[in-house]
């Protein structure tokens, strides 16, 4: 406690979480399946997903958390806190639209409410950083110091933005019946054709179209090294988050390898438009 | 590693090796991707599904006689909305029936179900049979 406890940024902070919770989760909140997911997928694999998103959030924090955490100490408050905010959010949403229902067996309600404080906590985290979560004074203060603002994003760090930016969009598809529907109605051919689509739009997103925060390579640096290096580690930790994501939601359980490759593909698309808009927006 | 100026990013001249490591392992994983399904593609021929049903467990539960079910697609091609009629029989005389539809049974893989049946299992064979399928 440093006494200057300033009341009003805190809880702008919280608007902020709940508006960015709101803003990611509301998809996944409204879909049917993400329902019924919360009351049938296994205990177990619930448990995962909601343990692994702890320290998710935590490095989340550190990275791109609000108020440009410097302590550890500081990026685990900021973690619970949307996860907390996730949690609320979600329980108020599904109760306001009629989803929760008082009658309904606390097994139930509490896996419905904790899936969807995974997407939620997320969305918190991004919201308290993307929605201006820096205030204006810190970038002024910033650039008086320093007119070119310089620092430096280790590689892990870059694969772990890409990771999180799939796992954003997978999570939103994943628990969807057309992930299916689509994986069985596509031919091996439209699988490789996806592959493909899926390496270029990731190259182009982060490389090619001229949009803020986009990337350039060193001068004298060939073009492949950047595609090798980032793009292909990219669509892989896609790929595995997909993976991840199908199994957590019982998308691919009793698939056979092409089935279940398939609906890896076709979710690995739009798992790595979010990866390569990850490293561009956080 | 990546420089941020200005807003825009730079990626540096002179990478760590882990990273070239990472780029060779990825690229592979993604070579071994595209192989095993440009195998499928050149080798599946299948046009129609190929559908079997077999008995996987009995069971006694509150509501009645319990019977798990696997159907398994040899094929490659995918059957949606899979009618499995269950008969429950002694001797040659059907004593009861029971029906239900699988969402989906994809190419290559097997989709479980079950059915519930009243009269008392034991001593009464359970035959089971696809009646019906689209494609999806």
């Amino acid at each position: 406690m440093d006494g200057s406890f300033d009341r009003r940024k805190f809880l702008i902070g919280i608007a902020r979480g709940a508006g960015g919770a709101l803003l990611f989760a509301l998809p996944m909140l409204m879909t049917m399946e993400m329902w019924e997911l919360g009351f049938y997928m296994s205990r177990s694999r619930l448990l995962l997903l909601l343990t692994l998103n702890i320290p998710l959030l935590i490095l989340l924090a550190h990275k791109v958390g609000f108020e440009k955490t410097s302590t550890w100490r500081d990026a685990v408050r900021d973690a619970a806190i949307a996860y907390a905010l996730g949690i609320v959010s979600s329980a108020l949403i599904l109760a306001g639209m009629g989803v929760l229902r008082y009658d309904q067996s606390l097994h139930e309600i509490a896996g419905m409410v904790a899936l969807q404080a995974v997407p939620a906590s997320i969305g918190a985290m991004l919201g308290r950083s993307q929605l201006g979560g820096q205030s204006q004074d810190d970038d002024r203060e910033n650039a008086d110091q320093d007119p070119v603002q310089k620092s430096e994003s280790s590689y892990f760090s870059e694969l772990f933005l890409m990771a999180v930016g799939a796992l954003f969009l997978g999570l939103n598809v994943a628990p969807t019946e057309e992930m299916l529907l689509v994986s069985v109605k596509m031919t091996p051919w439209h699988g490789i054709f996806i592959v493909l689509a899926s390496l270029a739009v990731m190259h182009g997103f982060v490389y090619a179209l001229s949009f803020r925060g986009s990337h350039d390579l060193a001068e004298g640096t060939p073009g492949w090294h950047a595609l090798v290096r980032f793009t292909l580690p990219g669509y892989v930790i896609a790929a595995l988050i997909s993976a991840y994501c199908l199994w957590t939601f019982h998308r691919i359980d009793d698939l056979g390898v092409t089935q279940a490759l398939m609906a890896v593909v076709i979710l690995g698309f739009p798992g790595a438009v979010g990866a390569a808009a990850a490293r561009l927006i956080l | 590693m990546t420089k941020n100026a200005d807003g825009k990013n730079i990626e540096a001249k002179n990478p760590h090796w882990i990273e070239w490591l990472t780029g060779m392992i990825s690229a592979i994983l993604v070579v071994v991707l595209i192989g095993i399904i440009a195998k499928d593609a050149f080798t599946d021929k299948d046009l129609v599904p190929d559908l079997s049903a077999a008995v996987t467990g009995m069971e006694q539960r509150s509501g009645g006689y319990q019977i798990a079910f696997d159907i398994t697609n040899k094929a490659s091609v995918t059957a949606s909305q899979v009618r499995v009629l269950g008969e429950l029989k002694e001797g040659d005389a059907v004593v009861e029936t029971a029906e239900t539809v699988l969402d989906y049974v994809p190419g290559r893989s097997h989709a479980k179900g079950g059915m519930v049946f009243r009269s008392d299992i034991s001593g009464k064979t359970v035959a089971l049979r696809v009646l019906a399928f689209n494609e999806p």
